[in-house]
């Protein structure tokens, strides 16, 4: 299945909406649809990675990174705000591609495996979402 | 000459019928046309509420009956420690969470004298709220988790009853399917002159508290917004084909 056709099909339907409307919604809730209850957001953690795949979706993005750190080079799942919230902070279907090198930050799992919620993206060209 | 007088009256009847009829419906076009238009997107009022779920206006600790306390704390026990969520399963949030703040995402109103529909852009949630209509006999509802709303003009106030919920436990106000809502939503302008939809919500359930719970919601207007598409159960119809296709290509290697 082509989910890059997710986005263009979003971008066109909502290409006319005013930047007034955008710059007004730009502050998205963090946990519209979770709990907490798995992550722990009073410790954020940055992770540096490459990725190996995303899909932008509500009620929340998934993104699998390849990282490499002390436990050595592993894919990790992450999940995020939904596609609506990530949209209106700016988010595009070329923000990011399979391939780039990013900074995430991190809600990291109370139970300490791999994985967490992410709160913010940092791209190789310094955009933040 | 009879015969012509009788057809002067039936004449002189029916004129007057129309004019007693095109009287009240230009009495009820001018009430409409007086009434306030909520149409529109409206979102969070952030600056009233600050950011995040610190907007819920839900009181944190509502005067539960023993049977609500119970039925909520078994179901708590049961999700947060996963944090699984109805919205993670793409259910929507139901009355009153929707109309108390949907998740953060904003709601699309749309205005004719006889119904206003409201969309909430998240789960693409729809409230029908039938003005001045005639009630069905409860029994003739469908429970759901927004439940049957039924509206009526008091003055520029926009008041709505809202019953046939089912019970649920799974969202802030948490109620039972005995819960009855009303809600009046006032048009104003908050401290920057920007428009604002005030809503204040009674809740009476006798089943889950010992008290009718209040609570109130600005929404402030989006100029010029849109609601976004909110396509949530769509990643899993994607994983099935993804799933079909790859067992398809499997049965035709040799």
């Amino acid at each position: 299945m082509n989910r890059k056709n997710l986005l263009p099909t979003l971008a066109a339907t909502v290409a006319l909406v005013a930047p007034l409307a955008l710059a007004l919604t730009l502050v998205a809730p963090a946990f519209a649809h979770h709990s907490a209850a798995q992550f722990n957001f009073q410790t954020p953690k940055s992770i540096d990675g490459v990725i190996k795949e995303v899909r932008m979706a509500n009620p929340h993005m998934r993104l699998v990174l390849t990282v490499t750190d002390q436990k050595g080079t592993r894919d990790i799942e992450y999940e995020g705000h939904s596609l609506n919230n990530l949209y209106r902070q700016g988010w595009r279907q070329d923000s990011v591609k399979v391939g780039d090198k990013i900074t995430i930050n991190i809600a990291p799992r109370k139970d300490g495996a791999d994985g967490g919620y992410v709160v913010k993206v940092k791209t190789a060209d310094g955009k933040e979402f | 000459m009879q015969s012509s007088k009788l057809s002067t009256a039936v004449a002189a009847v029916a004129a007057l019928s129309a004019l007693a009829v095109t009287m009240a419906s230009s009495t009820a076009s001018a009430a409409d046309a007086a009434r306030p238009d909520f149409s529109g997107v409206w979102t969070w009022n952030r600056d009233n509420g600050g950011p995040g779920r610190a907007d819920m206006a839900w009181p944190k600790d509502p005067p539960f009956t023993a049977e609500g306390k119970a039925k909520v704390a078994e179901y708590r026990a049961l999700v947060e420690p996963q944090g699984i969520t109805p919205g993670g399963a793409c259910v929507g949030y139901g009355m009153p969470a929707s109309m108390l703040g949907s998740g953060g995402y904003p709601m699309e109103w749309i205005q004719r004298p006889e119904q206003i529909t409201v969309i909430y852009e998240a789960h693409n949630e729809v409230r029908r709220i039938y003005i001045d209509q005639p009630r069905p006999d409860p029994k003739d509802l469908v429970p759901s988790r927004d439940g049957t709303s039924f509206g009526r003009w008091d003055g520029n106030t926009l008041v709505v009853e809202t019953i046939a919920l089912k019970e649920a436990v799974d969202q802030s106000s948490a109620h039972s399917d005995k819960a009855k809502i009303v809600e009046r939503y006032q048009m104003g302008k908050d401290d920057k002159g920007r428009k604002t939809l005030t809503a204040e919500m009674v809740l009476t359930d006798p089943v889950f508290y010992t008290k009718p719970v209040s609570a109130t919601k600005k929404w402030l207007a989006l100029e010029g917004g849109r609601l976004l598409p909110y396509e949530c159960t769509e990643p899993q119809w994607e994983d099935q084909l993804d799933k079909l296709r790859t067992e398809a290509k499997a049965a035709k290697k040799p």
